[in-house]
Order: structure tokens, then sequence, then C-alpha cells
């Protein structure tokens, strides 16, 4: 059945009349999912791609009261309100594909997200799709259907461009995806690896999880304790990228906003000894992956 | 952006958070530097007067702050941060100041109804609501003050500070990049990736050059700007260009901007190029760069999709440096 977005997603894109969510909304039509109306102040009365754009939020959801996702591609600096809006107005989950947002504004919006009770993913998430039912974004683009395909594997990554190359791998080796779901690589992210498992713990469509993640930050040993205290049983495998920056100075920034060379905990060698201790399968490589996994599940 | 001491002291002023002034000495005369530890370098000096302070300043490069050493009866540590297993902000504060944020009692602060751990109108807790402030208002990612010196008193005086600013507020999108040392130079794209690949070409036994990363869809030019940057390093013996599979970047653009950074490389590079991307044009950059290998002399080997990241991390490494390694 997946996990956050299936054929009953509902889809509201902020920021439709730019030229990213223009595209995300066309991606994701023809890839059947449903995009019942768009959001862009000022341009209310405009249509892309013949999805209806609203002025607000609000408008959007008084016309069409089934919308339970958004999809947000504003810039940066209209990040927060757009945010604010979406996650106000309850909607279920408000998946946000906008980068360089301020750290401070992300973390307003997961605590509002919080007291909402919203599924928030993102900032700087490069979507989330479950193959063949729905996507968020364009993730995928035109090849997403030889990228991602239909099957047993959750994939959950803090790198856009390492979601579709885990979701390839998988798929040469005849490992389909259940959700592939892109988590952002920011110091601050809504949904963290250990959110996202507990939701692939409940799927029974989901056998397996492959985690790609990075140095800085605790996701990774929070995603390891959650597995050490049994909230999550199925096999999981961890690709972790980093280990050079032992050698480099503390506070350092690498790609992602997130990926901050840490001493102690948030460090390369702090991820890999909290994921082996809990038992979780680790690679270095995207080639091992789906041998690691074809052998977990077979 | 780190800012430097005395940066962050104006900002303090600016808050309303006391900071030492400059009375009739004795004096501290303390160089601005970013490094931590400034004690331990040697880069703090006690002065008796404003002459001596002086003579130190000058010592110190001409860059040194000095004010009044302020007698106290105790040091206190004070910081705002974000944290990643709370995901949001924190307070940290310590009795003890000087050892850093290691002993202190971190307590998370809710970012949409703020309330502080600390008695309410004491000295600290007024101190620590000004700095909560500075963190909000100037959208800094660390606020602290260590020491944070008590004196006889009772008055809390900032003796340092600590500020680091959100880039993504100040400077969005600002380029990583870093001096590796070795030989090999690397132009990766994905902020993932870009990690993963450089762990892969120290297993394979290459020596990194550089870290540095494009991602989205970069104009040629800025493509060529970083290639030149690169490739400026003397003594390389390899040049790595590689990415994943792309959505939506233009790999012919891409690849056409890297070349026009190669030609304008002085001396002109004879080591190999091993080049690894795939996505949209990649047929067309392909062509590209065979025919700018053979025209114009260059030693670039292409591969796409069909072989991995990893695997061309092993091809780089063995054409630099053949056996010799």
């Amino acid at each position: 059945m997946a996990i956050l977005v299936n054929k009953d997603t509902r889809v509201l894109v902020q920021g439709i009349t730019g030229s990213e969510g223009a595209r995300a909304c066309r991606e994701m039509l023809s890839y059947g999912t449903v995009v019942l109306a768009g959001v862009t102040p000022g341009k209310g009365g405009q249509s892309v791609e013949n999805v209806p754009v609203y002025n607000s939020v609000r408008e959007a959801l008084l016309k069409h009261p089934t919308i339970n996702a958004s999809l947000v591609v504003v810039p940066a600096r209209f990040c927060l309100s757009a945010g604010v809006e979406a996650i106000s107005a309850d909607i279920a989950l408000v998946n946000i594909l906008t980068e360089h947002v301020p750290t401070q504004d992300s973390a307003r919006l997961l605590a509002l997200a919080r007291a909402h009770n919203v599924r928030l993913v993102g900032p700087s998430s490069v979507g989330i799709i479950s193959p063949s039912l729905g996507k968020l974004g364009a993730i995928g683009s035109s090849t997403t259907s030889k990228v991602f395909t239909p099957g047993p594997v959750g994939i959950i990554s803090k790198s856009g461009g390492m979601t579709a190359e885990l979701a390839l791998s998988l798929s040469r080796a005849g490992l389909g995806q259940s959700t592939a779901i892109g988590m952002g690589g920011d110091q601050i992210v809504g949904m963290d690896f250990a959110d996202l498992l507990k939701l692939f713990a409940q799927d029974k469509d989901t056998k397996a999880v492959v985690m790609f993640g990075e140095v800085g930050g605790t996701y990774e040993e929070q995603a390891a304790d959650l597995v050490e205290a049994g909230g999550f049983a199925k096999p999981l495998v961890a690709l972790i990228a980093g280990k050079f920056t032992a050698s480099l100075p503390e506070g350092a920034v690498l790609g992602h906003a997130g990926a901050i060379v840490s001493r102690g905990r948030g460090s390369y060698d702090s991820k890999m000894m909290a994921l082996r201790k809990a038992g979780v399968k680790i690679t270095s490589t995207i080639e091992e992956v789906p041998v690691i996994l074809g052998e977990l599940i077979k | 952006m780190k800012l430097y001491e005395y940066q962050g002291k104006e900002l303090f002023k600016k808050y309303g958070i006391a900071v030492p002034g400059m009375g009739a000495g004795p004096f501290v005369v303390k160089a601005q530097v970013l490094s931590g530890d400034r004690m331990k370098a040697g880069l703090v000096k006690f002065a008796a007067n404003l002459e001596e302070a002086e003579q130190y300043k000058k010592e110190l490069g001409g860059e040194g702050l000095i004010e009044d050493n302020i007698p106290h009866v105790s040091e206190h540590y004070l910081s705002f941060s974000y944290d990643t297993s709370t995901r949001g902000p924190v307070v940290a504060y310590s009795r003890k100041g000087g050892t850093g944020v290691a002993d202190a009692a971190i307590t998370p602060v809710n970012i949409l109804d703020p309330h502080l751990p600390f008695e309410k109108d004491s000295e600290l807790s007024i101190v620590a609501g000004k700095l909560w402030e500075l963190f909000i208002s100037e959208y800094a990612l660390l606020a602290e003050i260590n020491p944070l010196i008590e004196t006889v008193t009772g008055k809390l005086i900032a003796a340092d500070a600590k500020i680091i600013v959100d880039d993504e507020k100040t400077d969005p999108g600002q380029r990583r990049f870093i001096d590796m040392g070795g030989d090999i130079a690397v132009l990766a794209s994905g902020g993932g990736a870009s990690l993963l690949n450089i762990d892969s070409l120290i297993s394979a036994g290459g020596r990194p050059a550089n870290y540095t990363e494009y991602s989205g869809n970069p104009p040629a030019k800025v493509v060529t700007e970083l290639t030149k940057r690169v490739l400026s390093k003397e003594g390389l013996r390899g040049c790595w260009v590689v990415g994943g599979t792309a959505n939506f970047t233009d790999i012919y653009e891409t690849l056409r901007g890297f070349v026009d950074g190669l030609r304008e490389v002085k001396p002109k590079p004879g080591y190999p190029i091993v080049i690894r991307r795939d996505g949209p044009r990649q047929k067309e950059a392909v062509e590209m760069l065979n025919e700018v290998a053979r025209k114009e002399n260059f030693d670039i080997h292409v591969f796409g999709a069909e072989t991995s990241m990893a695997e061309t991390a092993k091809i780089i490494t063995k054409l630099a440096y053949g056996d010799s390694r």
C-alpha cells in the first residue's frame, strides 16, 4: 500500500506558476497523480496545465476540499509563509522542495507541523514517489518508469540524486520500490529517518528499507536508536557518505547544508558504530545495496 | 558564516548585552582570528597598561581587540543553537564557563512560544533573553557567550562572542570548496553523491586534490569557472568529473562548460581526465567530448550510467598513477 503517497493523494501545488512548480505539476499529471489546484498569491484565476490557480491555500481548499497533500515549490524567502499557510490549513502532508530555507524557518515550520499533527517532509526534498501509485514533485522526470519500479523496498534519502541512483540500481536488479522519499539534507528537516521507518514498519507492502545518510546531525544515530529499541524490525541497509571528513576541520559544511563536519555524535564513525550496533547492514557503494537487499528479502 | 569576536560584540551591544569597555587597565589583548582556543595558541595577552597593550596588538599582527580585563568572581557558559535530536533551538547553560558546551545543561526552547529555563527577572534571565532575541533576529545558527563573567557586584558581562550566522539567510547557495591536499582534481555533482564519491576515490587509492560540488542545473559559465579553479592547482595527476544520472541537468551544457574551462588552464593538462555522467543530452555530450579529445589532444575518457561511479574512481586512480602508486 506504500506510505505517504498513494492513489488517493490529491495534490495542491504552492508556487505552481513558477518554472519548477509548473514542471512538477506537468510531471505529476503525466504520472497519473491527481493535481487539483495550485496557489500563487496574486495569480488567482490563471491555470497551469489546466489546473486552476488560486490566491491562497484557504481559497483552494474551499473549492477543492479533498486536497490532502501540498507540494511547496516557492522561492526560499516565501517558504516560511507558504508552509505556514498549508500547515495551518491542516493539509495532512506538506512536502517542501524549496532549497536554501534558513534553519530558523525550518524549525518554525516543524514546530507548527507538530502542533497541527501535519506530516512535513523537507525542505530540500526531491519529492516522494510510490511507483505506479503516484508522486509528489517532478522526481524521476520522464525517465520515472525506468528508474522507479513498483516493489517491496522503501528508500529514504538525504540526497535527491541518491534517491534516484538507489532506485535505478534496485530496479536493474529486479527490486522495485514501495515508496521513495527525499527527506532533504538540511540541518533541520521535517520527517527524519526514524519517523519514516516507523511508517514503513506499518506498511505490509514494504519488506525492507534502504537509507542514504551522510555526516552531520544525528538523524542516522536516531534511526539506529529506533531499530535497537525494536521500533523497526524489517531488514534495513544503510549507505553512509563522508568517511573522508574525519580529516577535515570541525564545522566545515559539505554539499548539503546539514552535512556539517562533526566530532563525536554526528561524525561518520558515530553513525557507523550506532548503526552497526543496531544490526543495520552497512555498505559504502550503491552497487552493493541490491546485492545485500536481495539476500535479506529472498 | 562565523563572525569575528569584535563583530559578535558589536551585535551584543546592539541587543543590550554588556561587553568589556576600555578604561584605565589592566587590559586583555585578543587576536581576531576564527580558530578556537586562542588562549592555548598564545593569541591572548594580558597587559598592565595601554602602551603594553598596543605593543601586544602589533605583535598579534595589528588585528587585536583591546579591552578591560575585568575582575570577576565566576565564569558562565551560555549559548543558543539548533539541535537535530529535538529538531529545534536549544539553550545551553553552565555555571562553569571556559570549558565549553560539554558541561552545559541543554534545554529545548519552543520556537513558537519561547520560555527560557532561568529564574524570572534574574540577571541571567535578562542576558539570556537578549541573546535569544539576537539569535532569532540575526538568523544565527549559534550565539555563544563563553565566558559570561560575573563581577563582584553580580553584573554579567560577555567576555567573548562566538556567532555563526545562517548562510542561507545572508548568502544562499554558496559554493563549497575545500583543499584536500592530493593530486586528483575532482568536479563532483550532487550534494550526497559528491561525498560518497570522495569516499570511493580514497578507497580506490586515489588522493583527492579538493572537495567541491555543483548541483542543480548550473549554467556552462559556472562550470567553466569551477573547472579553472579546480585545475589551477599544481602537481595534478588526474581529473575526475563525476556525477549520477541527472533528471533535468543538461549534461551537454555542463560538460561544454567543463571543456571551456579546460581550454583555459595553463599549462595545458596532459594528465588523464575521466568523466562519468548521464542524463539529458548525454549522447551529444559524449560526441562533443570525444571530438575535443581527438582534435585538441586531451586524454579524456567518458563513461555513462553503464559504468558505476565507484568503478570510475578505480579507473581514474589507475590512469593517474599507473604502477607508480
